[in-house]
Order: structure tokens, then C-alpha cells, then sequence
């Protein structure tokens, strides 16, 4: 007798292929990015997950599977994290491709395109005035919050290079690389010239 | 019945073997229209993730040509024929015309065209060459199949080299507690939830009784490998209420 099915992975890939079709069917796109995979098979290893999850793009249609006869197209390795913050990133930073790079490249360039009009879609339930009210507020939230991380961002580097003067600021730090390029040079020159002179002693 | 006839189980009775292909096809001209729904409430869902696995193991890919033995109403063959996408090729095939009628309208109804072909087929005698699918499937069609042995060689057949099959089907309960309510289940509440929703307490009975007489899971498994197979396991889903057998062909 087999060992059990893994039911977490089986579970982990309908849920893939459930959001990933409902977002190509939301998309303003229809998931057009996905035409020129057509009939390619992507592997997808989500790290600290072991096993890889195959996707099987089919016209505008992504199955997800769990085994595969053969060998993916192309595969990609990235974080289970990172792959889910993909809808907010728009990029999967630390990928690694193989196999097919190019057909890689591109599904994850499909994915990211993904784009969906959430404030439309909510409005057929809503009505146009408490779907924009809904979205306004997102908005001026996600606004507030990139704000929020850019002043706590200046505020912490200006404390640590005026305040506390624990870290150089740009032009320290590139008149410091200055200064170790040109003694670099000069160490090399010297290098140089005492060579020539042990030449010189040698054949005299 | 004459005493010379030879007979065979079609549930817990013993009919003449020519009639018993008459009596199943009787039993799912019945239950076609109330098949899916019927399903759902006799496994409270489950047969969905029966059949998920089924297809997650299956490592199906583009371009493959797979076959869907009583194919019924199409789970299986709409999922494959996604996955197979338009270089590939799923046939629905099943012995009874209804549910092959059944099957075929509602994958057209949810934009399932183009890649599948729906055909009536006896298990026993694929009329299909040597050496066609990637992979063949028989899911909960086998017990009622009269000649499983020659089912079995006809599948092998067909199946390319290097080609799958895979046997979704009920079997024996491997948990001794569990056997009994399972009986108690299949044997007094089955047939009266057949009445209630199908009006048709006999054919969830034969349900029941076929799911008995049907061969446990080792004997299936060396039938398998008694009709050719290379290579056969087989995996117990729900404490061995099914098993999925799988067999290659190398």
C-alpha cells in the first residue's frame, strides 16, 4: 500500500487554483498574459514547503497539481511568504528561475499584471456610492500608511547619523571610499617601483 | 432460471452473467438525473476530495490523451480536459447512453468543448486501438463491470507504454469499528435516503450490495497484475471505505 496522500499540499494547491482563477476572471485583462503560456507547465517550489506545486496553463485557465509525468517547462523557487504577498508587491524579489528562464520570467510577469478593479467588483453588491466610499477609505489608508513608514524611515536614519552619529551619512561614506581608492593607488605605485628597483639590483 | 445457466452477483442476488449489463444499465437509467446530487448527500462531499486526489495523482500534463471510463456525469473528464488543454484529448466513455447524456450536457453548459469526445463503451470491449491514453480512470464503474478480469486486460490494452491506470472505487473498511457503522449506514439508511430523494430505494440497495461483493483491495490489485499490469499499488482513502488503485503499464 502507498503512503498517505499529503492532504496540507492538496489543500494549499486547490486553494491556488481557486484564487488564481477567480482573479484571472476579475481581471480587467481576462487574464490575457496567461494566452502566451499556453499549454506550458510552470513548477512552483514554495519554500519552506518541500514538494512543488505544478501549474498547468491551459488557454486562460491555471490547474494546480501537486505531481506531474515528467518534467515542468521551467521552474521557479521563492518564498511561501513572498508568493503570497505577490498581489500587494507586484514582484517576486528573491525568485530563483530554471529551465525555461524566459517562460519563467513571463509567468510571473502574468501574475503580476493580474489587475483587479476591486472598487467595480464590490459596487454590484454594494451600488456605486458605497463601493467608491469603501475604496476612497482603502486608499487614503494605504496613503497614510506609506507616509507613516516613510517619516518613521527618515526619522530613525536622521537620529542615528546627527543624534547619535553611530552611522555616516552619503558623503562620509563616499569621501571615505575616495580616500581608500587613491591610498590603493598609491600602494599599488609603490609595489611597482620596488620591483622595478629589485629588477634593476639584480641585473646590475 | 435454468440450473445450467451460468450466473453472477449483481449485488447480493445471483443473475444469469448476460443479464447482468441489462440490470445496471436498469439501475442508472434510474439514478442519472439525481446522480450528483445523490452523491454528495450519500458521501457528505467527500467523493469530491476521492476525486481530487485522484487527479492530483494522476500528474496529468498538456497534450496527454486520457480515457474516463464510466465517465458518468463528467467529474473526472472536466478536470482532465482542463488540464490536457487543446493539444490534448479526454474521452468520456460509459455503457449507459443516460449518463453519458447527462455528463455531456452539463460540461457543454460549462464551456467544456473542443478536447472531449463522449462516447458508449463496454468495458470489456474498448473499441479503441492498441497503445491510445496516457492514462485511463474508472472511478466508482468497476464493481459494476461483469467481467472485471477482462475489463482489467482490455484497460491495459489500450494504455500506452509508460501509461497509467487508475481504479477509484469503494472497498473494505480496514477500521473493524468503523465496518459496522459503515454497514449500518450503507445497508438502512442509504436505500431510504435513495427513497427520499431519488424515490428509488432499490438501486441505492443494489448500490449498497455491489459495493459488497466488489473484490477487496489486494484481490484487486493482483488482478491487476493478473491481466498485465507491471506495477500496481493501490491507497485507502477514508479508512479503506475507498481505494484508489493504481497500475502501469511499462
Amino acid at each position: 500500500m502507498q503512503a498517505q496522500p499529503n492532504l496540507a499540499l492538496i489543500s494549499l494547491s486547490k486553494t491556488i487554483e481557486s484564487v488564481l482563477n477567480t482573479a484571472i476572471r476579475l481581471d480587467d485583462m481576462q487574464g490575457e498574459a496567461f494566452k502566451a503560456l499556453d499549454d506550458n507547465v510552470i513548477e512552483l517550489t514554495l519554500t519552506p514547503i518541500e514538494s512543488p506545486l505544478y501549474f498547468l496553463i491551459t488557454h486562460t485557465t491555471v490547474s494546480v497539481q501537486t505531481t506531474l509525468q515528467g518534467e515542468a517547462d521551467a521552474a521557479i523557487q521563492t518564498t511561501l511568504i513572498d508568493f503570497a504577498s505577490l498581489p500587494i508587491q507586484r514582484q517576486l524579489p528573491h525568485a530563483k528561475l530554471s529551465g525555461d528562464t524566459d517562460l519563467a520570467q513571463r509567468f510571473i510577469d502574468a501574475l503580476c499584471s493580474l489587475d483587479i478593479d476591486w472598487e467595480e467588483q464590490l459596487s454590484h453588491y454594494t451600488g456605486d456610492l458605497i463601493a467608491f466610499k469603501v475604496g476612497h477609505g482603502i486608499r487614503t489608508l494605504l496613503g497614510a500608511q506609506t507616509n507613516a513608514k516613510q517619516t518613521a524611515s527618515q526619522t530613525i536614519r536622521e537620529y542615528l547619523q546627527f543624534e547619535l552619529e553611530a552611522v555616516p551619512v552619503k558623503h562620509q561614506v563616499a569621501h571615505f571610499c575616495e580616500e581608500v581608492q587613491t591610498i590603493t593607488d598609491e600602494v599599488d605605485a609603490l609595489e611597482k617601483r620596488i620591483q622595478q628597483l629589485q629588477q634593476t639590483q639584480t641585473s646590475t | 432460471m435454468s440450473q445450467n445457466k451460468p450466473t453472477i452477483d449483481f449485488g447480493f442476488s445471483d443473475v444469469p452473467i448476460e443479464e447482468k449489463v441489462k440490470k445496471v444499465k436498469g439501475v442508472f437509467d434510474s439514478v442519472a438525473s439525481n446522480y450528483d446530487i445523490m452523491n454528495d448527500v450519500m458521501s457528505l462531499g467527500v467523493h469530491r476530495i476521492w476525486k481530487r486526489h485522484t487527479i492530483e495523482l494522476s500528474g496529468i500534463r498538456p497534450g496527454h490523451v486520457v480515457l474516463d471510463l464510466a465517465g458518468g456525469t463528467g467529474d473526472l473528464t472536466k478536470a482532465f480536459a482542463k488540464r490536457v488543454g487543446k493539444t490534448g484529448r479526454v474521452v468520456l466513455a460509459d455503457i449507459n447512453e443516460s449518463m453519458v447524456r447527462v455528463g455531456r450536457d452539463r460540461l457543454i453548459n460549462e464551456g467544456i468543448v473542443g478536447n472531449v469526445d463522449y462516447t458508449i463503451a463496454n468495458a470489456e470491449a474498448l473499441a479503441f486501438p492498441d497503445n491510445t491514453f496516457d492514462l485511463a480512470t474508472i472511478a466508482f464503474g468497476l464493481r459494476n463491470v461483469t467481467n472485471k478480469d477482462k475489463a482489467l486486460e482490455e484497460l491495459y490494452r489500450v494504455l500506452k507504454p509508460g501509461g497509467q491506470l487508475m481504479i477509484l472505487e469503494f472497498s473494505k473498511v480496514t477500521q473493524p469499528l468503523f465496518a459496522k457503522f459503515y454497514d449500518f449506514y450503507s445497508f438502512n439508511i442509504l436505500p431510504k435516503m435513495g427513497k427520499l430523494i431519488a424515490n428509488d430505494e432499490a438501486s441505492y440497495q443494489y448500490l449498497a450490495e455491489s459495493i459488497r461483493m466488489h473484490p477487496d483491495q489486494d484481490t484487486l490489485k493482483q488482478m491487476m497484475l493478473t491481466a498485465g499490469f507491471d506495477k500496481a499499488e493501490y491507497l485507502n482513502m477514508s479508512e479503506g471505505i475507498v481505494a484508489l488503485h493504481r497500475g502501469w503499464k511499462f
